[in-house]
């Protein structure tokens, strides 16, 4: 029996979604399958060349075969395969990252269902189709979000986002469809322009729509929101450059280079003001997350295949940090109950130390500090930056600094010498996976640190596939 | 004829101004009054003139519009399982008056009249005049629900309502099965996320 690639590689990870609901007590169980399911759908992807077959057991896939789904064709191209491998491979990591702070967690089946959705939006043409499968893949993430407890404002505001944004995507469709009609009528265009610009900004959360990221982050459960600002932001990132990419007059208006340089700058220094004025750990990890979208936007401002390879950088560089922030918040939260206030954390340092750790480097990385790939990948940004304008530079790395400062007053607290006698704050005995977990997570981000060209080749390919810019 | 056709047809046969009305009362309800099953009550409602809404646009397909209503029911069941499980948790139920009743009364208003001259002055492509009066008092109840309340449910009813204006509208254009299918899609999984959120809320 032969299968066409896309009915496989949406199938297969809906199937085991399926399955691993019902295998939910298994907290391993799951862990492993969903993680295996992934990360098999991403080396499936690596090692198969797009015009290959697979064959197991009488069983054919042909990744290039397209799915004709009603009349509409389901297709992977060979530019989808960096996207796909993105999204399954960061899912499968977080699955593990997860797998001791969620148990019996809706998390992997849905996180797994969310993942083949957002493949999906690579393999149909119609942004209509697109904006739907990106808006159920973004509701499904709400589900697993407040499990762990705490208000569900967040996922609220993420779902009323998320939807707010598709009107705008959906509209453009019929835009689209009309400008094949009347090829002269340049105003549908401008039209289609504006109403896709509000509608990304929405979904990636630009400032003034950048509410939902520091609520989701502040009350939301870490490996999820991990999840969320990765996967989804990721998926998102890469649905804006192959609208650049099948659109060519959106990249060629005229003001394109100065509204994503002044929106990425507005970002980044909105989000350092706000992180450097932060007393809670969550919504700090929020705001260091706004800056770095911001510099993503301001690496696409640059208008040269170099920012966008730096833009991709930056979105490798985010499962490491984020991941390693994520454990050290989930780890000092344990600690504390739930909070992660700077009141509730003071001294924290030395109840959990390896929790600590973990959010400090990652911190440092998220804010483009050495060593770290973020900081490869920043410094790159400023100085593409500062040749054609050193002032935009110097306010991008005025903003990533206001984020260590944030970081920087964290740290002053959670080292803050317990007043008490020792022994009489409870010390958190951290799980040793989870400090197994930690130390990888470090070792990779030094590494990647040192060596940032591994992931540097990576993302020049990446990027390559968009050849909107010269 | 099958009992199914007959009740398509009558519902078929009120009117789209009628069904406009309906939407009307029904939001104002949801707007004005702070007891849960009222407000769910009056959903239900504004699903089934959403579905007399939808006859015009599905006139080959009354069956579709039958979908939409029973979609939305679907969701009002999980909207009313998820509030009783909230009620459970402490709240009593009571009826009441929302607490900033004046302004509440103020806004809609003002909105209204807003959504019906935007109505007349603007034509939206492919949407009759009276069905497009339906759209815009939709997204208008969207935006009233959502800007001036916290409480999960009702913000969800207002993104529920900004997904039947957009249904309505992008229907319209292209009533294809596709896109008709994956708009249930959404509009069950936000019903269940909201229904989830509600109940996530009573852990904290």
């Amino acid at each position: 029996m032969t299968i066409a690639g896309p009915l496989f590689v949406l199938g297969v990870p809906l199937a085991v979604a399926a399955v691993l609901q019902i295998l939910r007590r298994w907290t391993a169980i799951s862990v492993w399958l969903a993680a295996l399911t992934a990360a098999g759908m991403g080396v499936l992807l690596t090692l198969l060349p797009l015009g290959g077959v697979w064959t197991f057991r009488g069983l054919t896939v042909e990744l290039a075969r397209p799915l004709v789904v009603m009349g509409r064709v389901v297709q992977i191209e060979a530019a989808d395969i960096f996207v796909l491998r993105y999204i399954f491979f960061t899912a499968a990591a977080l699955f593990l990252l997860a797998w001791r702070f969620l148990p019996h967690s809706n998390f992997f089946p849905v996180g797994l269902a969310a993942a083949a959705l957002f493949s999906g939006v690579f393999m149909v043409e119609q942004v209509v189709y697109t904006a739907l499968l990106v808006v159920m893949g973004a509701i499904l993430t709400v589900f697993p979000l407040h499990e762990s407890g705490g208000a569900a404002k967040g996922g609220l505001r993420y779902l009323v986002y998320t939807v707010l944004a598709l009107p705008g995507l959906m509209v453009t469709q019929l835009l689209l469809d009309l400008f094949m009609v009347f090829p002269n009528d340049q105003g549908l265009l401008n039209t289609a322009t504006v109403l896709l610009g509000v509608s990304f900004a929405i979904l990636f959360g630009a400032v003034p729509f950048q509410s939902w990221l520091s609520a989701v982050s502040s009350d939301g459960s870490p490996p999820v929101v991990t999840y969320l600002f990765t996967v989804n932001t990721g998926t998102v990132w890469f649905l804006l450059l192959a609208y650049f990419r099948n659109y060519p007059w959106l990249s060629q208006q005229a003001a394109f280079g100065t509204l994503f340089t002044t929106l990425g700058l507005v970002m980044m220094v909105t989000g350092g003001v706000l992180a450097a004025a932060q007393q809670r750990l969550g919504r700090l990890v929020g705001y260091a997350t706004l800056v770095d979208n911001g510099a993503m936007l301001l690496a696409l401002g640059t208008g040269r295949m170099e920012g966008l390879a730096l833009a991709a950088l930056l979105l490798l560089a985010r499962p490491f940090s984020l991941g390693l922030m994520t454990l050290g918040l989930q780890g000092l939260r344990q600690l504390t109950g739930g909070l992660d206030d700077h009141l509730a954390l003071e001294g924290a340092a030395f109840r959990a130390p390896w929790s600590t750790m973990a959010f400090l480097v990652g911190g440092i990385a998220l804010a483009g500090f050495p060593l770290s790939l973020g900081f490869a990948a920043r410094w790159g940004l400023y100085r593409i930056t500062a040749m054609t304008n050193f002032a935009n530079a110097m306010v991008a790395l005025g903003s990533a600094a206001a984020v260590m400062l944030g970081i920087v007053i964290s740290m002053r607290v959670l080292l803050t010498r317990p007043v008490a006698p020792p022994g009489s704050a409870p010390v958190l005995k951290e799980d040793r996976l989870v400090v197994v977990l930690i130390v990888a997570l470090l070792l990779v981000t030094l590494a990647l640190g040192f060596f940032p060209s591994v992931a540097s080749n990576l993302a020049v390919e990446m990027a390559q596939w968009y050849t909107f810019f010269p | 004829m099958t009992p199914f056709a007959v009740w398509l047809d009558r519902i078929s046969g009120v009117t789209t101004t009628t069904a406009v009305w309906g939407l009307f009362l029904s939001g104002a309800v949801i707007y004005f009054i702070a007891e849960w099953r009222l407000r769910v009550l009056a959903l239900f409602a504004q699903y089934l003139f959403i579905g007399v809404l939808f006859t015009r646009v599905f006139v080959d397909r009354p069956e579709m519009s039958l979908l939409k209503v029973l979609v939305g029911w679907l969701v009002c069941g999980a909207l009313f399982l998820s509030v009783r499980i909230r009620q459970t948790a402490g709240e009593k139920p009571h009826f009441h008056w929302a607490a900033d009743l004046p302004f509440r009364a103020l806004s809609l208003v003002m909105m209204t009249v807003v959504a019906y001259l935007a109505s007349q002055r603007y034509t939206l492509p492919f949407v009759p005049q009276d069905l497009a009066l339906g759209c815009i008092l939709l997204a208008v109840f969207a935006l009233l629900f959502i800007g001036a309340e916290e409480d999960v449910g009702v913000v969800g009813v207002g993104v529920l309502n900004l997904l039947a204006a957009l249904d309505l509208f992008y229907s319209a254009q292209d009533p294809g099965l596709v896109v008709t299918g994956m708009l249930v899609m959404v509009n069950l999984l936000v019903g269940l996320a909201i229904s989830y959120l509600t109940v996530a809320e009573v852990q904290t």
